[in-house]
């Protein structure tokens, strides 16, 4: 393809992307592509920042962007030492967890004691559970603060994109206690590494193999040694100690230890469990018209049989259990896995899994789709999985690929996706050269226009379709979240309008500061011409400064990137 | 603004199809171009999760089956305080306020309704219960946004599908467009005095209604009727009539601001709204405690806003649902563990009411979902299905809940024909 090799050279020589466009669209000006870069693979400009990736040409800007190791990032690295939820390992926090369980039980076992009120007032819960939340907003802030502050801006946005494609659910059991190490230790050091490599991690990460079940996914007729120990226990009785913690404490009461015996061997699992391996093949890997039928997924199951992990007791690692494995022949579309395999047959089928043809499509086909466009067009599909299939599966040259096709730079493509919450806030954050502290402020405006983060339910991840984000409700709540930015009404955010603007600037250059800064030149005349109109009779700079730039935040041109 | 609004996707709707941009944004801007003159469609379903999964045979209480008291010892409602409906079952003793409505025929139950999938996990049947598609986990839409996206006659109004909380939830979640409003007095632009309101929300719809494209334009046309439509109905000074006592709390105040909705006539067709609490796996008590404190709020609340409505309930139905239920034993920690089957009420002018409907498998263990829990002998899609055609009169159910075949012949009969 002609215009392909245009692009790709223009990628090799560092040179401007504009010529591989020219041949379907208008001519993006130094200015406007360097705008469209940041909007796309950062979350939008700083004040400045078009015209410095103008200067020094944006395809350097997008070369250095692919290789985070060599940008420093020193500022982050200051401010990520103040979050003190990555002082602490996974041991710590299930730990902690353990903890904060025991308070949440001894609180309902007191609350029959209490009469019972008309009126609950939500219990704050003991230090262990107030902990487990401040930390739960700690890590939801760290993504926000990171997304804002870091020089490594296409690694962030990556490392959402795959917290989105290998989504897991912050407030599902424990969860809560192994997110933290999912996104620090499973996504973050193989965001631009092998999509191979990522998937074999996600796929033995105990965050997901709690979140999508596996981890009670037995082979059927499997027994735990535990329940072995548990049925040989003589009635109301105590049996030996085998070093292991038993699985409850029998207490004093021995009808009530027999019931609690009898709870715990109804609640071993039973039998395989497809949650996982459905969602391996129709979400993260092949897609949902990959191929596949129902006949795959049990197979698929039962090749991660055993994948499990330790109680939180313990730490709650990976572990495999040979016992609940399932070592009989599986046959997945038309491959055959012999009978006698472990743990290595699941590492064999993601491998295979990994640079399928459908998932090459399929994971190609979203990254143009965050990238490019809502519906993305085939042509950047295309050099997306061609770059694929060069490199097994290396996600920086994919993402390169997509970067130097001439979709990528086509006028139809340039400002046409909406921004999602995550990015609209921070993008303001950006523009505003804000300074978030360690409190959950950002984050929770974010949560509150729509997109908690770490707390999207479904498997499939926050969607990055506009209709998923654009309705009435969303969109008034984005204009008061921008007047209160501006207006540096939120605690713990510190913006600085100054560096936009002199406070003193007569209204005419106060709306081009606004409009070159916060929209890189985009304002429409009808914005300008509303603003002026707002701050004519506003006699106190400051204040008319800050309704400009609430208005242009929480105005329709800066819904759009 | 109606007539602009044809206009817009007469002449410039179909040149962007022509372009290949988004069919879901001109689903949306479909939605926006009905007319919104006519007589207003009346017919209200509101919808309430009791999420946590609540103990259904301690709500609807089966006190004519000995085997509840026999497995139950510590937690069963003693036959003494049972409200008694039919003999046999009983409401709980701190849901009497709705027995006048049982009495009048305006409120039925369903017990051994569920999913026939067979989790016990919360996240998993909420999940299924909201997208209506039990086992499918990667449906994108919510079953009521599927009724909304197929039901397009409805008049045109942002208010047509409100849930109440701060975030949409997965049930109305979809390309149709519904509202999340957390506290209706709160809806709109914020600033701090009513003059300051009213000149910001101005610039904004100047703003929106001169540069905005696409999606952003039809949905802040949508935003600013709604605020607009909010001032006159003036959700701060509501008093509720019939000397409505609505409990305190954030379930008493969404019930309320329902009845404000559907008496301020802005088009309310589908209503939802979230109630905590039920998750009672440790000393959930019996005729006091823990879970009746929380089946006092659910009632009183659902007392009052029917006596708020008054003649206006005639249009309404209420569906409450619940992801689960319970064991039928008693834990070691006189609480319950998750179980299958629970039961659901149905209220309203429209309820066939004054029944227990479905089929109750009983408590034998022989008859019990895996030898423990109540079984489902009423897949809640019968129910769901039942209440959008007989009520909302939706005709293609098979499109709602995609993968299942509705028959009427399955349908509980919760409504009146």
């Amino acid at each position: 393809m002609k215009i392909w090799a245009v692009a790709s050279l223009c990628g090799a020589l560092g040179a401007s992307p504009l010529m591989g466009a020219s041949a379907q669209a208008p001519l993006l000006t130094p200015r406007d592509s360097a705008l469209h870069a940041l909007n796309r693979l950062a979350y939008g400009p700083r004040p400045g920042e078009v015209d410095r990736v103008a200067a020094a040409g944006v395809m350097q800007w997008i070369d250095r962007q692919l290789s985070p190791d060599k940008i420093a990032d020193a500022a982050l690295a200051k401010r990520e030492r103040q979050f003190k939820i990555l002082e602490y390992d996974t041991g710590d926090l299930a730990a902690m967890y353990v903890d904060a369980q025991r308070e949440r039980r001894e609180r309902q076992r007191e609350a029959t004691a209490a009469p019972d009120s008309m009126t609950r007032k939500p219990d704050p819960g003991g230090p262990a559970e107030q902990r487990g939340r401040r930390f739960a907003g700690e890590l939801q802030e760290l993504a926000v603060v990171r997304a804002t502050l870091s020089e490594r801006q296409l690694y962030e946005v990556m490392v959402d994109f795959w917290i989105n494609h290998f989504n897991v659910f912050l407030a599902k059991g424990a969860d809560r206690f192994l997110t933290p190490s999912y996104i620090e230790a499973t996504i973050r050091p193989r965001a631009l590494g092998r999509f191979a490599d990522l998937l074999v991690a996600t796929a033995q990460s105990p965050a997901m193999l709690f979140y999508l079940d596996n981890w009670e996914s037995v082979a059927p007729g499997s027994t735990p040694p535990q329940a072995m120990r548990l049925r040989a226990r003589p009635l109301f009785g105590r049996a030996p100690q085998f070093g292991r913690p038993p699985l409850f404490d029998p207490g004093r009461d021995p009808m009530r230890a027999d019931s609690q015996r009898q709870r715990a061997l109804e609640r071993m699992p039973k039998g395989i469990n497809e949650n996982y391996a459905r969602e391996l093949l129709e979400l993260h890997t092949l897609g949902a018209e990959g191929g596949y039928t129902q006949q795959d997924v049990i197979d698929v199951a039962r090749i991660f049989t055993g994948w499990s992990i330790r109680r939180p007791q313990q730490g709650g690692d990976f572990e495999f259990h040979e016992w609940a494995h399932d070592y009989g022949e599986k046959v997945l579309m038309g491959v055959t896995f012999p009978a006698g395999h472990g743990r290595d047959e699941g590492v064999r089928l993601l491998k295979l899994l990994a640079n399928h043809p459908a998932t090459m499509h399929h994971v190609s086909r979203q990254l143009c789709q965050r990238f490019v466009n809502d519906d993305p067009p085939d042509g950047c599909v295309d050099d997306a999985v061609a770059a694929w299939k060069r490199t097994e599966g290396d996600i920086r040259e994919v993402l390169r690929a997509i970067f130097t096709s001439p979709e990528f730079w086509a006028a139809p493509n340039v400002r046409a996706k909406i921004k999602t919450p995550l990015e609209f806030v921070v993008s303001a954050a950006r523009a505003l050269s804000a300074d978030p502290d360690t409190t959950p402020r950002l984050a929770q405006v974010v949560a509150r226009l729509g997109e908690p983060l770490y707390l999207h339910v479904a498997p499939d991840g926050y969607p990055e379709r506009e209709e998923a984000w654009v309705n009435s409700g969303a969109l008034l709540d984005r204009m008061n979240a921008a007047v209160a930015l501006a207006a540096g009404r939120l605690p713990g955010v510190a913006v600085s309008i100054d560096s936009i603007v002199p406070a003193s600037a007569d209204p005419a250059r106060l709306i081009a500061a606004v409009d070159a800064q916060l929209l890189g030149g985009t304002m429409s005349e009808n914005t300008k011409a509303v603003i002026r109109r707002q701050i004519s009779d506003i006699s106190d700079p400051l204040q008319a400064c800050a309704l400009a730039i609430g208005l242009a935040i929480g105005g329709p041109e800066f819904q759009r990137q | 603004m109606t007539i602009s609004r044809r206009v817009f996707v007469k002449s410039g709707g179909l040149a962007l199809f022509s372009l290949g941009l988004d069919p879901l944004f001109l689903a949306r801007a479909a939605f926006a171009v009905r007319p919104s003159a006519g007589p207003p469609d009346r017919r209200i379903l509101v919808c309430l999760f009791q999420r946590g999964a609540v103990d259904g045979l301690n709500m609807i209480v089966p006190h004519g089956d000995p085997l509840y008291y026999r497995e139950r010892p510590r937690i069963a409602v003693p036959q003494h305080d049972v409200v008694d409906l039919d003999g046999h079952f009983g409401l709980h003793p701190r849901l009497a306020a709705l027995q006048p409505l049982w009495n009048n025929g305006s409120l039925a139950a369903i017990h051994a309704i569920g999913s026939p999938d067979s989790t016990r996990s919360h996240f998993d049947a909420q999940d299924y219960m909201e997208s209506g598609t039990p086992g499918a986990k990667a449906t994108p839409d919510g079953w009521l946004n599927r009724y909304c996206q197929h039901d397009r006659e409805h008049q045109n109004t942002p208010f047509r599908a409100v849930a109440f909380g701060p975030q949409l939830p997965r049930i109305l979640a979809g390309s149709a467009p519904s509202l999340a409003i957390d506290d209706l007095q709160a809806f709109g632009l914020r600033a701090p005095q009513p003059a300051a309101r009213d000149r910001l929300t101005r610039a904004f719809q100047e703003l929106y209604a001169g540069s905005a494209t696409g999606l952003l334009s039809t949905s802040s046309q949508e935003a600013f009727e709604a605020v607009q439509m909010l001032k006159q109905v003036n959700p701060g000074q509501y008093q509720p009539a019939n000397g409505a006592d609505y409990p305190r709390g954030r379930f008493g105040t969404a019930m309320m601001q329902i009845a404000q909705l559907i008496k301020a006539e802005v088009g309310l067709q589908v209503a939802f709204a979230d109630v905590t609490g039920w998750d009672t796996h440790v000393n959930q008590g019996s005729s006091a405690g823990q879970l009746a404190a929380r089946l006092a709020e659910f009632g009183q609340a659902l007392a009052a806003f029917a006596q708020d409505l008054g003649d206006k309930l005639r249009d309404v139905v209420v569906l409450t649902m619940s992801e689960f239920g319970r064991t039928v034993r008693e834990n070691g920690n006189s609480g319950t563990d998750h179980g299958h089957a629970t039961a659901m009420l149905v209220l309203g002018g429209p309820v066939n009411g004054g029944k227990m409907l479905g089929k109750w498998p009983g408590l034998d263990p022989a008859n019990r979902f895996e030898g423990r829990d109540v079984a489902v002998t009423t897949d809640f899609r019968d129910l769901f299905a039942e209440i959008l055609a007989r009520h909302l009169g939706a005709t293609d159910l098979a499109t709602i809940f995609p993968g299942f075949s509705p028959d009427p012949a399955r349908f509980p009969g919760a409504i009146r024909i």
